[in-house]
Order: C-alpha cells, then structure tokens, then sequence
C-alpha cells in the first residue's frame, strides 16, 4: 500500500486507536493497529477483541492495501510531528514513513494477521443525538457493576430500545440507574442489547462531539454492537445472559417523598461522609417537620449534624444509606432540586430530578443500609 | 479493672475433656519423639514432679503410671477460639497473652462488679468449653496475674485498688513483671528479695539495681501498674492453604477445594465478626513458581458462595489448565468489621 496525507488526520486516528490497545496483551498483532484503504480514505482500526475502533480519514492513495503498526510506538511518532504531509508504504513486514527530511521504517506484521470485523450484517439501525447519547452513558454507567464475581452482565449497561424510545439501564445490585429518552429515528419492535459498560464510555468519548449517533447490532447472531459518528466507529462484543428484570425492583408507588437542593443536599453527605469512616460510610437521613437532618459518626473521627430545609410529604422516616452511594447518584442528577421518594427504612428509595434535562427522564433507585 | 484468665493445664484440660477415662489420673502432653518434653501436666501429675517443660523421660521416671498423650493443636485452636469469644462478648478490650491466656479491661468499676463479671466469664467459658478458668482481677496487670495465678486451679480472687502495695511487699521479687531468675539471683546479692525491698529503694539505688528501667520497676513494686490492656493487632486477612501429597493437575480438584476454602474462610469470617472486600487466591505450581491473583467486591461479604465465586474469577485468571499445582490457598482481606448490611436490590 501507499498514500499520502496530512500528519494531523493520521496523528488523531492512530491515538484514538492506540488508546484501545491493551498494553498487556499476549498476542502481538494486537499491540499493532491496521491501516486500511478504502475509497479514498485510510481506515485505521484498533482492536482488543472485545471492543474494536475505527476512525478513518482522507488520504491521497496510490496503491490500495493494508499494514499493521505497533500502536503506542507509532502513535507516540505521529504526536511528535510538526504539522505537513506524510507519505506511508506498507508491506507485510515493515511501514516506511517519509515526512519533509525524515524517514522511518517501523516493523509491521503481515495485515491478514489481524482480527477481522465481524460481517457486515447489520441489525435495525436507530439515532440519537450524540450528546443526548454521552448524557445518558455518563447518566448510567457509574452505576454498573465493578465486580467481575457478580458477572459480566452487571458490569454491562442494558440498551433497550422500544419502537422510538431508548432506555438505558445499569445497576451493582444495590443501586440502579435508569435513563430514557425518544429517538430521532427509532426501530419497529425492540431490541435489548448488554453493552460492555467501557464501550459506551468509549463510545462517548469518541462520538461524542459529533451531532448523531447511530447504533445496531451487528454479525450474525446480532452479538455485536456498532455505534458510529461521522469518520468514527466502534464495534463491540455484547455480552451474553440475561439482564436483570430491573422493572420489578422499582416500586411503583411511594408513600412519602421529600424535595431538597440537590448541591445543597449533595454538599451535606459529603461533608458527613468524612466523619463516617470506611465502615460502610454509613449516614443516617431523618425526615421531620420539612427538615432534613444528616448524622453520621465514627469512633475514629467523631459525628457530624447537618440540617437542611426540604419540602416534605407524607409521614416522617429515619432511614440510612452508604453516604457513597448516595452522593454518585446526586453528582449524576441533572436538575437544581431533587426528589427523594421512600417506603420506608428497609425499602428501595428512588431518586430523580424534580425537573430533568429536557428529552431524557433520569431515576435512580437506592437500598438502604441495615443499621 | 483489668482481670487475668488463664485455663487450667490448658492442654491437658482438652484433654480430660474429650477422653474422660483420664479423670483424676495424672496426664502429660507431649510429643513422642526422643527429645520429647511434657507440654502441659495435669494437676494431677504436678506433685510427682511433672511439669511442663521438663523432658518426658525425666516425666516417666517420676511417675511412671504418667499418662502421655500426644499434643491436638487443632482441638486447642478451636477451645482458645471459644473462650476469646467469651471474653470479647460484653465488648471489653481483650488482649491475648497466648491461646489459653488474656487480659480483659472491665473499664472503670467497683471490684465487686468486676469480680461478678469475671466469675460470670468463667462460669461461661466452662459451659462452652468444658474447661476451667482461674482469674485475678485488680487494678492493674501484673497483681492481676499474681492473683490468677495464686489462686489455680480453678479459682477467682480479686484484690481492691489501694491494697496493691501491701499485697505485694512480702513476694519474692522473682513475681515483678520482667524480672526473671537471673535478675532475681543478682538482686539477691543486692539483698533484694522481696517486692517490698525494690519499693522501698532510693533513686541512686534503682539506678544501680535495674538501670533504666528502675522508675518503672519501683512503681510496679508499689503497685502502680499504668499498662493499658492492648487489644489484638486488627487482623488484616485470613487466609487458609493446602498443599497436595501429589501435585494437582485437574482443575476440578482445584475447583472442590476453593470452595471447601471458601466455606472455612467464612467461617472464619464469622467467628470474627469480620467481612471482606478482597478475595484471592495464591497457587504454587510444581516448579514452585507462586502465583497470587485477587479480585474486590463492591460490597464486604462472609458468604461462602460469594467467597467461592470470587475465589474462582481469580482461579480463571490465573489460567492453569493443564499445569501441575502443588498448593492452593485462599485469602480474604480488607476487613472490616460487621456493622451495618448494605440491603440489596437484586
């Protein structure tokens, strides 16, 4: 192969692909990335198997053909170039690159060596705006479990999509974030997809910026997912199982509430987080006379009062929560007040914004702690 | 208050306990080897001259109707596991001294309440244990011990605060804490003898006598004893491992022993009042090239069935199929103590 471009274009596609390289794996050809050509653009693809990038740009091609680099080692040569044009020949076992007087020949390894892309057979296809896509990935994710003993379907983030609506889900089992939205360009019937919870954090900072995004299943069992923008695409193995019926630990109806600042409240909890100590960070809520009171204390570190004007319905609760848990959901509500909804002191509570982000409805469900 | 327990002829206890034909006959614990020694002697034994330490030939001549028996260090482990947990029920701080032996701090109280504690002590460690606890209580460490271990077997004396002084002048000064037979010897030829001597020296004197450490030394003779009783080092993992008579190579055999780990480590968890975080694994392989693999979990846990699932991520990342393994361990660690229970939602 051989083409000619510009040092920027190629710079910024083989560091977004070099980020997906894992630096650790035992198969060479995965510390290298691709470079294809295809109809007047270069496509370079990074892979670890799992989650596979894409990112091309426009290149003068003389010769159409692949190569395979060595990620980190020819994405660290590219970011050091002064701005101009490149001109790259590849062959199975070396890449000469010449830029203005400088000339560099790296090892390569021969391309058909490289993971394929699963075949193109793509499932139903469905839009949304990319930063209503990255609002709902930073809405959910943080929520997915980090536990690789609980398996691999709570680490994933389930995308439900239903004719035009889009909801997102992610939960550790003890807490769940939900987060729905209606698409611009939604499917018939639905589809449920377990998404890797890194992929979507790659996806959204990758695809972020760009105005749509465009998801669908992809291979032929539908196991994989692409989710593309403009020049930018990632592909990702979905994980398999069954997700959680996540609507049956939502309870339906509540019977008291209380409505807070939500920095306001955020600010509190953390504050009496510091004093709870590592033992579950454990902070007590007492809700009466539409005051909220946060208590918290620890041998080590002594106790902390915090009191805070709330609207309040319905009877009074004393309920207790890891101050960790509580606090994420609050850094993630997108709304100046929040409402906190109870059953009781040993029942799921639901957090949401009283007033969300225009097109997206956010809900977060918390179990308390046993005192 | 601060009392003393120590079990009576720990070992030999146990021992009497799980075979009571042994009752009231003289027994010794040891090993059975040439150079054996007597562990433990039963009061029984002691007045034919056996005692612990001595070798078990010397043993056998004095008594020679001494019966020996061979050393249960696991039946000892599981007797000192229930009396620590006697001692720490109430929530006072315990500091083991070994595994039949400890201080407990009652706190401030009247002696009579600490006496009534501590007899309540004993009467339940002798309910779960079958065994007998002497006890000293008293304001401070060392007259704690003295008493405990005056007034063996079987028996409970306390002693007011105030009376410390009086109660030790007249012992030898060999009872002062740190001062053993060599010391005492060289004391001797001082014309120290008694605990009452050592209170009764003038600065220039300690010096000469125990250096340093005379100011402390004096102030124990009179009584005054300002030792804290130290609660146990906070344990920091548990772990259990085994190692195979021959090296392993099917992963069932891995896998059936991760989970008999795993139910021991939460049991160990349990009896501790203890959860983790952390679960791993440690493997040795046939060359003796030690592998440790560990995974967290989001919430603490003395499940079995979590411990096991954990156990096994690590097992899987460690991949071993096909390679000889000649020990397995599990470990569990960030622990915390059991307090409030995270509910779950799923």
């Amino acid at each position: 192969m051989k083409f000619t471009c510009n040092t920027k274009d190629i710079a910024t596609a083989v560091g977004a692909a070099s980020k997906i390289v894992n630096a650790h794996t035992t198969v060479p050809i995965l510390s290298n990335v691709l470079l294809s050509t295809e109809d007047g653009r270069i496509v370079v693809r990074a892979t670890d198997l799992e989650l596979t990038l894409e990112h091309a740009f426009t290149a003068e091609i003389a010769e159409p053909g692949s190569v395979t680099i060595p990620a980190k080692l020819f994405g660290s040569y590219l970011a050091n170039l002064p701005a101009g044009t490149l001109e790259l020949t590849g062959t199975p076992t070396r890449a000469g690159v010449k830029c203005e007087r400088s000339n560099y020949d790296f090892h390569a390894l021969p391309a058909d060596e490289y993971p394929p892309l699963p075949s193109a057979s793509h499932g139903q296809k469905f839009n949304l705006s990319a930063r209503r896509f990255r609002d709902g990935v930073n809405a959910t994710i943080f929520a997915a479990s980090g536990e690789e003993a609980r398996g691999a379907v709570l680490m994933g983030t389930l995308l439900e999509v239903e004719g035009d609506s889009l909801t997102m889900v992610a939960t550790d089992g003890y807490r769940l974030a939900k987060w729905q939205t209606t698409l611009e360009n939604g499917i018939s019937g639905s589809e449920r997809y377990i998404v890797p919870s890194r992929a979507l954090a790659e996806a959204a900072r990758n695809l972020g910026s760009a105005e749509t995004i465009s998801i669908s299943a992809l291979g032929a069992q539908n196991n994989q997912l692409m989710l593309s923008a403009g020049s930018t695409s990632i592909v990702v193995r979905l994980v398999d199982g069954q997700y959680p019926n996540y609507g049956q630990v939502i309870p339906a109806k509540f019977d008291r509430s209380i409505t807070a600042n939500t920095q306001a409240l955020a600010g509190s909890l953390r504050r009496a987080e510091l004093v709870a100590g590592d033992r579950a960070s454990m902070v007590k809520i007492a809700v009466a006379n539409q005051t909220l009171i946060v208590t918290a204390s620890s041998d080590v570190s002594g106790s902390a009062y915090e009191e805070l004007e709330v609207e309040q319905t319905g009877e009074d609760l004393t309920i207790a929560f890891n101050a960790r848990y509580l606090i994420e959901i609050l850094n993630h509500v997108e709304g100046e007040r929040t409402v906190l909804e109870f059953l009781g002191p040993l029942s799921p509570a639901a957090i949401r914004p009283l007033q969300g982000a225009e097109g997206a409805q956010q809900l977060y469900v918390l179990m308390p702690l046993r005192q | 208050m601060i009392a003393h327990f120590d079990v009576d002829a720990f070992y030999a206890g146990v021992a009497v306990r799980d075979d009571p034909s042994l009752r009231g006959k003289p027994v010794a614990i040891a090993g059975s080897g040439r150079r054996a020694v007597v562990l433990t002697a039963s009061y029984e034994a002691r007045p034919f001259g056996v005692r612990s330490a001595i070798p078990l030939y010397r043993a056998l001549q004095a008594c020679p109707h001494l019966v020996v028996v061979p050393p249960n260090m696991q039946a000892y482990r599981n007797a000192s596991r229930e009396i620590f947990a006697v001692l720490a029920r109430r929530g006072h701080p315990v500091e083991s001294l070994s595994l039949d032996e400890a201080f407990v701090d009652f706190g401030e109280c009247a002696l009579g309440e600490a006496i009534e504690l501590a007899k309540a002590m004993r009467a339940e460690i002798y309910a779960a244990t079958q065994l007998t606890v002497s006890a000293g209580v008293a304001s401070g460490k060392m007259v704690a011990k003295i008493l405990s271990d005056a007034c063996k077997p079987n028996g409970l004396k306390g002693l007011a605060p105030g009376d410390e002084a009086a109660f030790l002048a007249p012992l030898p000064v060999g009872c002062l804490w740190g001062v053993g037979p060599k010391t005492q010897a060289r004391l001797r030829l001082c014309g120290i003898e008694t605990i009452g001597d050592v209170a009764k020296l003038g600065d220039a004197e300690l010096r000469v006598a125990f250096g340093s450490w005379g100011a402390e030394v004096r102030d124990l003779a009179r009584g005054i004893d300002r030792r804290d009783v130290r609660p146990e080092r906070e344990t920091k993992s548990i772990s259990t491992e085994e190692t195979f008579e021959y090296d392993v190579r099917e992963v069932g055999v891995l896998v059936d022993l991760l989970r008999v780990q795993a139910k021991e480590i939460a049991a160990k968890l349990a009896r501790e009042g203890l959860s983790a975080r952390s679960i791993g694994i440690k493997l040795k392989r046939a060359d003796f090239s030690t592998l440790v693999r560990q995974t967290n979990l989001t919430e603490p846990t003395a499940d079995p069935a979590r411990i096991f699932r954990a156990a096994m991520v690590c097992l899987r990342r460690a991949g071993v199929r096909g390679v000889p393994v000649r020990l397995l361990g599990t470990r569990a660690a960030a622990l915390a103590a059991r307090g409030s229970e995270q509910l779950p939602l799923l």
